[in-house]
Formats: C-alpha cells, structure tokens, sequence
C-alpha cells in the first residue's frame, strides 16, 4: 500500500497530466462535432481491424448457406433474364406480351465427368423436389444436359458432351438454325451441323438457344463460332464452336421445365402417323 | 496571499482577457492570430510546484477555450506544454548549470532565445495540430504554426521587454 502511494506521488505529474489530457479530449469532443468525429475514426480505426479479423472468421463459417442463398436468388434472376429473351409474341401495348412458359429450378450438380463419349450427371433433386424426366438443365453460361431418370432425392442427366445429343441453337445476328453436337474431342469443342450453306454467317457471331424444342427457352447464349467452311459437295457448313463454359466443371445448375410439354409431345405424337 | 502570488493571479487573469478580446480577434493577413498567453506559462516561476503548474497550464487553456467558443485545443496545446516544460527548460538552459529561479531573472540571452523559441513552437504545434486533426492538413498546420508562431514570439519578447525582471 506504501508502495502504491509513493508511486503515486512519486509520478503524479504524469498522471495529472494524462487525467487532464483526457478531460480535455473530452470537453474538445463535446464542443465540436469535427473533432468529435476525427477521435471517433481514430476509435474506429483500431476496432475495424479487429472487427475485419472476427467477421472474415465469422464469414467463413457460413460460406455454404451463402452459397445456397445466393444459388437461390440466381434461379429467380435467371429466370427474369431468360423471360427478358423471350421472343415477342404481339404488341407490347397489349399487356404481357411474352411466352415464357418455363420454371427453374436450382440443382447442384454431384458427379460429372467428361472422359466417355457419353457422358452423364447426377444432381442433387429428384421427384421430391420436383424434377421430372425429360427437363432441360442449364448453367450459369450455358446448358448442360437433358434429365434422363429421376430417383427420390437425384436425377441424372444426358451431358451435353454426349455424342448422340443435339441440341436446336441459331446464332444471334442470323437466322440460320442448326443442330449443336459434340464431336468427342475437348469439353468446349463442338460442332454445328445442319447449318444450309445459303445462309449468312460470320465468325466469332454468338450461338444461342434456337427455341424450338420443348426442353430449353429461346436465347440461351452458348458459345462463339470459331471455324467456318462451306462444304460445296453437301450444301451444308462445316462448323466448330466453343462454348464460353466448359460443361464438366460445373458446380451450380438450374433444370429448366416446361408446364407445356405434355401438350408439344401430345402434338408431335399426333403429326407422327 | 502574498505578492508574488497575487501578481500572478492578476497577470492570469488580465493574459486570458487579453488574449480572448484583442488577440483572438486580429486575424492578421486573414488568419494569424498571435498567442499572447503563452507569456503567462513562460514567466511562471521555475523553482514551484510542477504539479500546480500542470494544474495552471490546464486552466488557462480552459478558461480561453470557454470564453472564446472555441474547442479545446488552447486546453490541450497548453495542458501539454506546461507538462513538458521541465523537459525544455534542462535542453535550453543545460542539465548541470545552475537552473534559473524564473525566466525573467536568467541573464543568458542566447538561452532565454532558445527557450522560448522551443516553447512557443511546440505550443503552436500542438495546437495547430489538435486545429486541424488531420494528416491532410500537414503542411498548413506547419505554415500556420510557422507563422504564429514568430508574431507570437514577437509579442511575447515586446510584451515581456515592457516589464520589469520580478526579483
């Protein structure tokens, strides 16, 4: 106790000072606003270190529910987007003039592969979610497959980087129509078939969805054309693209379902004889 | 009360009034206005109680603060430099000479110029400092603390030639 108080004494000019030193602190952050903020960056600036430190540790432990949260609201942007494409089916000043007869729903993709010459995806819903056969099912920048069977809780499904897969695309500054398939050869590497040589075509011009099937939407962007020949023998080009994304290294999907496809396959059934 | 006391009451009292009705009014080429009350910090005795001075120093910067609307930077900038003035006074006056009983009754003239050249610079640092509490503002707090601080210098070597030494 001794001890305390000679310390005391002994420094008691410091601590005279560094009380008053603060009083006034006080007295200079209460009688004006700038001041008051500048001591309160100063405070903040310590803390917002620490603070950084704790939430990136706090973030990092709810990456996954982000993940999923933000999968989610991709689904309905996607679906905005791809309504946004739709073809226009008469005026605009008669209300909603847009066909959009498709729901989206968000899938993770399970196991993928691209090392057969055809190739299938598990993902993560099945009937109980939703999904049914024979759904389109679409990526972030592309399209990624056809489901083909669904389980309870999974569903596979036709890759695209499957050789007996075609897929009805056009290209965005023409409107030529032809057939996307992959010829086997790298994940981006595909070819367009069924392309009439009379149409005009240009390189590097954008493959989109076609719209005329049942399984995905108009206006799908898909990839760039990189090589054009004009086959004289067959009347058709000869065509490779390259996708912007590459199908076996998808995470995150969306299946695309049609509410209209009974009544499409209804008709096709009846033209068939 | 005896004298010494009193006068030093009197000039405390006549330095802040000074100080916030006639200096703080000035604003010499728009915005230099001289420190007057630094005389007060300067002239107080050497051989008192530090801890009183300490004391002393914060009223006087407070009392100018209060009267003057302005924040607290006179409280600080002269809480700090009567707290520091011990260490200013063995720079300018050396460790082993014998120290001064006041700053009027040193003969030295080229240590009485050192010493108050110290103090009234690092006055005005720190208030300039405190002022603007910025990084931004570095080089204007040097100039304004340049500037103030010579006509402040000025006024204090005038103001304390008027005076006789206190014995």
């Amino acid at each position: 106790m001794q001890r305390i108080i000679n310390a005391l004494v002994q420094f008691r000019n410091p601590i005279l000072y560094f009380f008053l030193l603060g009083f006034s602190l006080l007295f200079l952050s209460s009688r004006s606003s700038f001041h008051q903020n500048k001591i309160g960056e100063l405070g903040f600036y310590f803390s917002s270190g620490l603070y950084e430190f704790s939430n990136s540790i706090n973030q990092y432990f709810d990456l996954k529910e982000k993940n999923r949260i933000l999968h989610q609201e991709n689904t309905q942007l996607k679906a905005l987007a791809l309504k946004k494409n739709a073809p226009f089916l008469y005026d605009p000043y008669l209300g909603n003039p847009k066909r959009f007869p498709f729901k989206i729903r968000n899938v993770n993709v399970i196991k993928n592969s691209l090392l057969n010459q055809r190739n299938y995806i598990i993902i993560d819903k099945g009937t109980e979610d939703g999904v049914q056969t024979e759904v389109g099912v679409i990526t972030s920048n592309g399209i990624l497959g056809i489901v083909k069977s669904v389980s309870k809780k999974y569903a596979s499904v036709i890759s695209i980087l499957h050789q007996d897969l075609k897929i009805n695309v056009r290209f965005k500054h023409s409107n030529a129509f032809g057939s996307l398939v992959w010829k086997g050869k790298g994940p981006t590497e595909f070819s367009v078939e069924d392309i009439v040589s009379s149409a005009q075509l240009q390189l590097g011009d954008t493959i989109i969805t076609g719209g005329m099937s049942s399984y995905f939407p108009y206006g799908i962007p898909l990839g760039t054309i990189t090589h054009i020949e004009n086959d004289s023998n067959s009347g058709y080009y000869i065509m490779t693209a390259e996708l912007f994304e590459n199908p076996s290294q998808v995470y995150a999907a969306y299946v695309i379902e049609n509410k209209f496809k009974g009544e499409i396959d209804f008709l096709n059934k009846e033209a068939k004889p | 009360m005896n004298s010494i006391t009193l006068k030093t009451f009197a000039s405390f009292v006549i330095l802040v009034l000074f100080q916030v009705f006639i200096f703080n009014q000035m604003n010499l080429f728009g915005y230099i206005n001289p420190m007057l009350y630094v005389l007060f910090l300067v002239n107080y005795r050497f051989d008192r109680n530090q801890t009183l001075f300490i004391f002393i120093g914060f009223l006087l910067g407070f009392f100018i603060d209060l009267m003057s609307q302005t924040g607290g930077a006179h409280t600080i900038a002269s809480l700090s430099v009567s707290f520091l003035r011990p260490i200013i006074i063995r720079n300018a006056f050396g460790i082993t000479a014998e120290l001064p009983k006041s700053f009027q009754s040193d003969p030295r003239i080229i240590n009485k110029a050192v010493f108050l050249l110290f103090f009234i610079l690092l006055h005005h640092l720190i208030y300039f400092v405190v002022v603007y509490f910025s990084w931004d503002a570095f080089s204007l707090i040097l100039k304004s603390t340049s500037l103030t601080a010579f006509f402040s210098l000025l006024l204090v070597v005038i103001i304390s030639s008027l005076f006789k030494p206190t014995k």
